[in-house]
């Protein structure tokens, strides 16, 4: 593909479990309906490894045994106990280690108890870093953030911390506040495919009947390709039915995450975070309105965000 | 009758000839072209798959929207509220429009042609609608493109009997109606289209009509449409016989190369066709041996660029094998083929106009063929046609058994 920057690849699993009938785990791996000709397949945390091994990414995942955040009961427990088993053998089948990271992912559900053996299990391993998965499916917000915050509480400080499928750029202030350092996630390039913007104040639905009429760019302060050349209102006619309307939009939201990312590191890097993240929230929430969730987390962190929010009368 | 003779808001210059082929430059109201070139078809205000920025850097010098499309969505009103499509586009180049009577008669079921206009349903509530010269005209004049075309009674190629006489007295007719309405005369150009199907006496007459009513440019329209190549050039040829030295000749609908650099021979200046990017759709690539099927097998583990006479983008950055994964499984196939595409076909306008510039137009032709057609089996029309363009192409010609 002639990409000269870095690439970091999953492990497969979760799109065999999101994607596939049939798919089913068992200590062996991951067994599935192969999508070209209906017959049972397996793969097993060693192949997953080894495929990753060919394809050449600079990051790569473990195999992990990943359940809907939703799950509750012994399944949960199960899946983290294997996901550290499998750790071992994703670790023993890498061979590429001096070239590829193998990333290691700490399960466990909303378990406190499940995440910190899972931790505990994991950084023992010392692996050149680690992601925090199994969130992003669901779960509420308040949950959400408590596993972050324990889960980085938990991994070592000199290793960088990933936390997979998340793409708001509000959860990623939050995570990043609680001492996160990557993120992914479809989010910004397909919701521009149904039309929407991400901008300053949040997200901007072009298909509304307003944006006809609208001859501003996107966002004001972007001043990518897209802001600088195009308005809503062109925007508005193109999106949901020309591809153009999602190439333009998708350029602008990867603009967007981007930026985001130069924000997050510049403002920490100049001892201004604090100041940035109130920006953001009184952006994002003019009315005042910050959640409880995103408080609470704030507390956490320690950032005084007291200034953005105004008290909801009950 | 002749009709008053309108402005033109346009100058063409022939810079230079090699018998009948031209090369010069049209300047026009937004931008200043060279011909011969040729123009993507923007449709409903974009080039499927390329971005403005992409569509400056391959050098596009005029951009083709679709009336029909165009008045659907944004629509007319609203263009003119916001100062025409340039603005609302954001294109700062040149930009043509058709009249919509071609897409109605294409697209739509129940499109009839009386001398009133076209009738048709309304493709968003079914109701019996009507597209006059007239109102053809005043939406281009909304749009506020460079060039606008007329509104044209075209039939199809295969046409024959009295329907294809019919069409070109009616063309004929309508151009009078078309000038009249034309409420911005020193801003757009209005280009009549000689019609006539295939029939030299009736092209004939459709030509004395409308180089008669002095218009800025000239099109040759009711081509590209199934006729066997060989009454295609003679059409052209005649054509551009009988059209004025000084003024633009536009071949609608014409996309194949092949047939761009016989039509230039042939002293054509002006192309548009879908083709490049539609066949881009299909995963074909134009380079220049001819058409390159990326979805073959065998491109599968072909790393070399598209094209490695080519400098565009996509040929400095993408294998072969690459976009074999792509092209019709992912929008980014279409993308970056289609802007290989439409490069391929700037880059052949921009060596049509310097080589007729440098004086090296024949040994051009010549060069085409021989990539086009290694083994020498050039095909007869395209020797007729070069006869009588008077360009030299028996090198590229090996006699093929009978």
């Amino acid at each position: 593909m002639n990409w000269p920057r870095a690439l970091l690849t999953d492990s497969g699993g979760f799109q065999m479990v999101s994607l596939l009938h049939l798919a089913d785990i068992t200590e062996e791996g991951v067994t599935f309906q192969s999508p070209v000709d209906g017959k049972p397949m397996l793969l097993t945390p060693e192949d997953s490894i080894q495929i990753q091994n060919k394809i050449g990414a600079d990051i790569i995942m473990a195999l992990d045994d990943v359940v809907k955040t939703t799950t509750t009961g012994p399944r949960v427990e199960e899946a983290m106990y294997r996901t550290l088993r499998w750790i071992d053998r994703c670790i023993a089948a890498h061979s590429r280690p001096h070239e590829q990271n193998l990333f290691g992912i700490v399960q466990g559900g909303l378990d406190p108890q499940l995440r910190d053996i899972c931790l505990e299990g994991l950084v023992a391993r010392n692996l050149p870093g680690y992601a925090i998965g199994g969130l992003a499916g669901g779960e509420g917000k308040d949950a959400f953030w408590r596993v972050v915050a324990q889960c980085t509480a938990g991994l070592p400080e000199d290793k960088p911390r990933y936390v997979m499928g998340i793409g708001f750029p509000l959860d990623i202030v939050v995570c990043t506040a609680l001492g996160a350092d990557m993120y992914d996630c479809v989010y910004p390039t397909r919701t521009a495919r149904f039309g929407s913007a991400l901008v300053s104040e949040g997200v901007l639905r072009l298909t509304h009947a307003a944006m006809a009429t609208d001859y501003r760019p996107l966002d004001s302060s972007c001043t990518c390709m897209v802001c600088k050349r195009y308005t809503r209102a062109y925007l508005h006619t193109l999106v949901t039915k020309e591809a153009m309307g999602s190439q333009l939009v998708s350029y602008h939201n990867i603009s967007h995450m981007m930026q985001l990312s130069r924000n997050l590191h510049s403002s920490i890097l100049e001892g201004r975070f604090p100041e940035f993240v109130q920006s953001f929230l009184q952006k994002q929430f003019p009315k005042g309105d910050v959640p409880d969730w995103v408080c609470n987390a704030m507390d956490v962190a320690g950032i005084d965000i007291s200034m953005c929010r105004i008290p909801q009368s009950a | 009758m002749l009709g008053i003779s309108p402005s033109m808001a346009l100058r063409f210059e022939v810079l230079a000839r090699h018998n009948r082929a031209r090369a010069s430059r049209l300047t026009l109201p937004h931008y200043e072209a060279l011909t011969p070139l040729f123009m993507p078809v923007g449709t409903q205000g974009t080039i499927k798959g390329l971005t403005n920025d992409q569509l400056e850097d391959l050098d596009c010098q005029i951009i083709l929207g679709n009336t029909y499309h165009l008045a659907l969505r944004p629509g007319a009103d609203l263009l003119d509220t916001i100062g025409g499509l340039h603005k609302f586009m954001n294109w700062p180049r040149a930009l043509l429009t058709d009249s919509g009577g071609f897409q109605m008669v294409s697209l739509l079921h129940l499109a009839d042609i009386t001398e009133e206009g076209v009738t048709f349903q309304s493709p968003v509530d079914g109701k019996p609608m009507l597209l006059t010269p007239e109102d053809s005209i005043q939406i281009q004049n909304k749009i506020g493109a460079d060039i606008i075309m007329a509104l044209d009674d075209v039939v199809k190629t295969t046409t024959t009997g009295p329907r294809v006489e019919e069409a070109m007295y009616r063309t004929l007719r309508w151009i009078d109606r078309c000038i009249a309405a034309h409420s911005r005369p020193h801003e757009q150009n209005l280009f009549g289209i000689v019609q006539g199907g295939l029939d030299p006496q009736l092209r004939d007459i459709c030509l004395e009509g409308l180089v008669a009513r002095n218009l800025p440019g000239y099109a040759i329209g009711g081509l590209a449409g199934g006729e066997g190549k060989d009454a295609f050039w003679r059409v052209v040829a005649q054509c551009t016989a009988g059209l004025p030295e000084d003024k633009p000749r536009y071949v609608m609908g014409i996309g194949f190369p092949l047939d761009i650099v016989v039509c230039t021979a042939l002293g054509a200046d002006m192309y548009d066709c879908v083709y490049p990017t539609r066949t881009a759709r299909f995963g074909s690539a134009l380079v220049s041996e001819g058409v390159l099927r990326l979805t073959h097998a065998a491109m599968a583990t072909d790393y070399r660029p598209l094209d490695s006479s080519c400098t565009c983008m996509v040929c400095k950055r993408y294998t072969r094998a690459y976009l074999h994964t792509l092209v019709t499984k992912e929008a980014m196939g279409s993308q970056l083929v289609s802007y290989h595409n439409i490069s391929h076909m700037m880059q052949l306008s921009r060596n049509l106009h310097s080589s007729i510039l440098e004086g090296r137009f024949p040994e051009f032709v010549q060069s085409f063929l021989q990539k086009q057609f290694p083994k020498g089996d050039v095909p007869d029309w395209v020797c007729n046609a070069m006869d009588v363009a008077g360009i030299d192409i028996s090198m590229c010609r090996i006699p093929q058994s009978a």
